[in-house]
């Protein structure tokens, strides 16, 4: 055994001693831990990466040496390597541009705990990648959740104490339903690593057994993981998680979780159920109509905001749509494609509200249309980071968005009975994207004219909104940096797809 | 990167340039520097697009994915539009220096107004369909600070406007492009068309695609029912930025449209399908409303925008009879109306500086001020209506030749009938300007109008020769080539007998 074999093990444990370390720590000092266990993860993948390429194929790795149906499994892939790259790269340059707003956003006794949360944050995220155990993975999802809550909650005003208690029930929702798919699939087949369970439903299918429970097991864990992912119609938390935490929390939760419980749920679709049974079933056809439901819905919430955090949190349950609709397409084309635009929401999202930051620091933290006009000219970079976020959102070629459309409509126009309703959602959706997003970058670049009246406005603003909390007025190097970071990463995305788009179709490849 | 490198200079030089004067602080506050750089890259363009067109040429960009490949390759339609762009944007750029005097922030202008430049010339050389969607797009967002220029409320509404049309009109298109490429790959543009038969079973579909296109990329264009933006962008922004906004950048939607069904889908397989009769009967739409609205509408920008929309669609009208004569007859309108409009929005432009004027009734008694300019203009508006020599008549007479020697039925004959009615028209609504203009009626008391501009300090009576000289070139150009159509239509001939 190769010792890069060990390295997801290490990764996942690494992360959660960090924040067991981190407790004990002060702010920047966990800060520091943090960041560094972030790169140190994120390399490993990276190594793992490079070696399933090289070698071709997936494996498994044992806990402590107890064979199948007994002991705890790891198993890596290109798949997973890449995802796990992906994320630590979002992680780590969503922590560095929303750390000077940490600092000011969050008590001074409470910073370590902040970088807690990141710490498990992450380490959840590594293990729901990489477990090859259905009960580990229940688990995880649990400390996400968990984490997830503690970063949302941690600014401490009003609004986001009420949001973290919104996502705290509606994710326990989700983790209730899945827990109860486990107990069943348990119930049926007897195991809880991925691979034997595997082949005891396989086993039940050719018998036409349990029938019915399995079709239930199939809805329930679906609907699970949706509703902590954010499909619509179970989208209610989103907009005021993401609208209310701080820069880095957003970030990273719209960037990172609902991706990790997306592709877990991929995960358990191919390497527990089997993606014949699930595409029988129909269940597919439920997620595609929801899918579609919400790239509709989540765009014309987004027309209807007027607070540009909560608009980009909306625009958010959009993509969540189109990732579930090229699910429910039932194709392999589909599944890739669900999977890019899966890595190029977590580039972009990460990206827009970052970038959105750097444009409220220069307007007065302010979130509305009117507080960000000219904005772009008053913070250059984070104008155009913003600028370019939302071409790719809105799909223009050259950014990763444009080949996630361009793999979503070839793959739509391979299968014949979903084409007509997914190119059409997409162009209309498409063309709501850009209606929102368009708007906001033109404000940015918009000066408000000198006239008598908008004066009298401006300073009745200035009366209306004394600021109570400590606000950051001068930038450092750290915001520029993960800006243009995130443009980067979109732009490799863009041109460079090709790799990309190969490697998540072998990782497809090696979860059968 | 593999081929003729050449070609990516004129396109890589003007956008550099642009940049290069968007960021350079030193052109914020001295104007001659600046006017200095713009020109001389305007010159150094038509010396580059003349060097990149020397050899035949194709040049492979960017390999997207395993399928999509970027690619610029250079034809006989390429030639045509890129020497106009590169020949109007030199004419209108030195009308600039004068016009912009009196405007904040130059450099922007100036700045956008190369970068649109080199987009444009790269959307020319374009090879393949998603090159030209990438050219298309970018196109959309660098000119719209174009529109953007002044900031005022209005220039702003007019510009989201513009922003969501022509945005709009790309996605839709883009899901027909989409399709297409999933039927024939993302081929080179082949004269003629790339497919031999409607794909088997999926006729619907496809005709649906190719519609969903021509709309989509008809927005540019100004066809109806995207073409709300036209008379909205063009009174808000610049004359020479409306003016290039009207006689290039709406062309390059009809250069699409050119490109989808003469070297993509193939006319034949359009020829008698459902999607003809409509294109036709949008087209001949377009040509009558526009020109119906031009006839009732009282501020003259406005008018020249809601021609722009009748005239260019006379365009559309001759690609959708899939005929040889007609061919001919759009293209050398493409032509003839990119010279004549733009020498119409620079009169009008030069008319708003020296008086501020915008409405047409205020403009009694302009030629007993500015004889030369209003002479331009009535010699561009004849050209315009299809006086011969001048050249409209040329290719209008092309176009109603070939509308009736195309075998569509009714429209063979509808057709023409439209195109007269309309040329009927676009002298009413041109014309009184000239007239008012030039005899003002005996209780005109021109002198009292004299008084008051000498109070003002308006010495000068006609523009000055920067303004003066670009609008004379292209009313000359307007002229001459009805004289001596002789080399552009046979040029036209031959790319018309490659793709029909």
């Amino acid at each position: 055994m190769s010792f890069v074999q060990n390295f997801p093990f290490f990764s996942i444990i690494i992360a959660m001693f960090s924040g067991i370390i981190s407790s004990v720590l002060d702010g920047k000092r966990a800060r520091n831990l943090c960041l560094s266990v972030i790169v140190l993860t994120t390399g490993m993948s990276l190594a793992v990466l490079h070696f399933c390429v090289r070698t071709g194929q997936s494996y498994t790795y044992m806990m402590g040496h107890f064979p199948a149906p007994w002991g705890n499994e790891i198993r890596a892939g290109i798949l997973e390597g890449l995802t796990a790259v992906l994320f630590g790269l979002v992680m780590f340059f969503s922590v560095t541009g929303g750390m000077d707003h940490t600092a000011v956003d969050v008590e001074t006794s409470k910073q370590n705990l902040f970088y807690i949360m990141i710490d498990l944050m992450l380490s959840s995220l590594l293990a729901l990648i990489y477990t090859n155990d259905l009960f580990t993975a229940y688990v995880f999802v649990e400390i996400n959740t968990i984490a997830g809550c503690g970063l949302i909650m941690i600014r401490q005003i009003g609004r986001s104490l009420s949001s973290a208690i919104r996502y705290m029930i509606m994710s326990q929702l989700g983790s209730g339903l899945f827990l109860i798919g486990l107990s069943l699939l348990y119930d049926v087949t007897g195991h809880l690593l991925m691979s034997p369970a595997r082949e005891a439903v396989a086993g039940i299918e050719a018998a036409g057994l349990y029938q019915v429970p399995m079709l239930v097991i199939m809805a329930v864990v679906s609907v699970g993981l949706a509703i902590k992912s954010g499909l619509y119609p179970f989208h209610y938390w989103i907009p005021d998680t993401y609208g209310y935490a701080t820069p880095t929390a957003s970030a990273v939760l719209s960037g990172l979780v609902s991706k990790g419980y997306i592709f877990l749920l991929i995960k358990i679709f191919y390497r527990v159920l089997g993606r014949e049974n699930v595409i029988a079933s129909e269940i597919v056809n439920v997620l595609f109509v929801f899918g579609l439901a919400g790239m509709l819905m989540g765009s014309v919430h987004a027309i209807l905001e007027r607070d540009t955090r909560r608009m980009i949190a909306y625009s958010s349950v959009a993509q969540i749509g189109y990732i579930y609709m090229g699910i429910g397409l039932g194709t392999q084309a589909g599944m890739v494609a669900a999977i890019f635009h899966m890595f190029t929401h977590s580039a972009t999202k990460a990206l827009l509200f970052i970038s959105a930051v750097g444009l409220y620091e220069v307007s007065g933290n302010r979130k509305d249309f009117r507080s960000l006009q000219g904005s772009g000219y008053r913070n250059p970079l984070a104008g155009i980071g913003f600028t370019v976020g939302s071409l790719s959102m809105v799909g223009f070629p050259m950014l990763s968005g444009f080949i996630s459309k361009l793999l979503f409509a070839t793959s739509a126009l391979q299968s014949p009975h979903k084409m007509l309703p997914t190119v059409i959602a997409l162009a209309i959706s498409t063309i709501l994207n850009a209606v929102y997003f368009l708007r906001l970058v033109i404000t940015l670049y918009t000066i408000p004219g000198d006239s008598p009246e908008n004066k009298e406005k401006e300073l009745a603003n200035k009366e209306k909104a004394p600021e109570k909390r400590p606000v950051l007025t001068a930038g450092t190097w750290k915001l520029p940096l993960a800006i243009i970071s995130f443009i980067l990463l979109n732009l490799t995305l863009g041109l460079y797809s090709q790799p990309v788009v190969a490697w998540i179709g072998s990782g497809l490849a090696m979860f059968d | 990167m593999e081929g003729n490198i050449r070609l990516l200079l004129p396109v890589v030089a003007p956008v550099a340039a642009g940049i290069a004067v968007l960021l350079y602080s030193g052109f914020r506050r001295v104007r001659k520097p600046l006017l200095a750089v713009v020109l001389g890259i305007l010159v150094l363009e038509t010396i580059l697009l003349g060097l990149a067109l020397t050899g035949e040429g194709s040049l492979l960009l960017w390999q997207l994915t395993d399928v999509v490949a970027l690619r610029f390759n250079v034809d006989g339609v390429s030639r045509l539009f890129a020497v106009l762009t590169v020949g109007v944007w030199l004419l209108a750029g030195v009308y600039s220096v004068a016009y912009m005097e009196h405007e904040q922030e130059e450099h922007q202008f100036f700045g956008f107004y190369l970068i649109v430049l080199g987009v444009l010339v790269g959307l020319d050389f374009s090879g393949n369909l998603i090159t030209m969607y990438v050219f298309y797009e970018l196109m959309t967002l660098t000119s719209l600070p174009l529109v953007l220029h002044e900031r005022t409320k209005e220039a702003v509404a007019a510009g989201l406007k513009y922003l969501f049309y022509s945005v709009a009109g790309a996605f839709l298109a883009l899901f027909g492009i989409f399709l297409l490429l999933q039927i024939c790959g993302n081929q080179t543009f082949v004269p003629g068309g790339m497919l031999t038969a409607i794909p088997e079973g999926k006729a619907g579909l496809f005709l649906a695609a190719i519609f969903c296109i021509l709309v989509g990329f008809g927005a540019k264009a100004g066809m109806f029912p995207l073409h709300g933006w036209l008379p909205a962008a063009h009174p808000v922004a610049p004359a020479p930025a409306s003016a290039v906004l009207s006689g290039v950048i709406t062309k390059s939607g009809v250069l699409a449209v050119l490109r989808v069904v003469y070297f993509v889908v193939g006319p034949e397989l359009l020829r008698g399908t459902w999607v003809q009769q409509v294109w036709i009967l949008l087209t001949l739409l377009t040509v009558f409303m526009g020109s119906m609205l031009a006839y009732k509408e009282p501020v003259l920008k406005k008018r020249l925008a809601y021609s722009t929309v009748s005239q260019v669609s006379y365009v559309l009208f001759g690609l959708s009879m899939l005929q040889p004569q007609a061919f001919v007859g759009a293209l050398s309108h493409v032509v003839f109306h990119s010279l004549i409009k733009n020498a119409l929005f620079l009169c009008a432009g030069a008319v708003i500086v020296m008086t501020g004027k915008t409405q047409v009734k205020d403009m009694k008694g302009l030629g007993r001020r500015m004889p030369v300019l209003l002479g331009c203009y009535t010699v561009v508006s004849l050209a315009l209506v299809g006086i011969p020599p001048a050249s409209g008549f040329i290719s209008k007479w092309y176009l109603a030749a070939g509308a009736l020697a195309s075998g569509t039925g009714i429209w063979a004959w509808l057709g023409p009938v439209v195109l007269l009615v309309s040329a009927l028209l676009t002298a009413g609504y041109l014309l009184p300007l000239t007239i008012e203009g030039f005899f003002p009626g005996a209780d005109w008391d021109g002198e009292a109008l004299e008084r008051k501009a000498a109070a003002e300090d308006q010495k000068k009576q006609e523009p000055s020769a920067w303004m003066l000289v670009p609008i004379l070139v292209l009313t000359a150009g307007a002229l001459l080539f009805g004289c001596f159509p002789g080399t552009l239509i046979q040029m036209l001939e031959t790319i018309g007998a490659g793709v029909l």
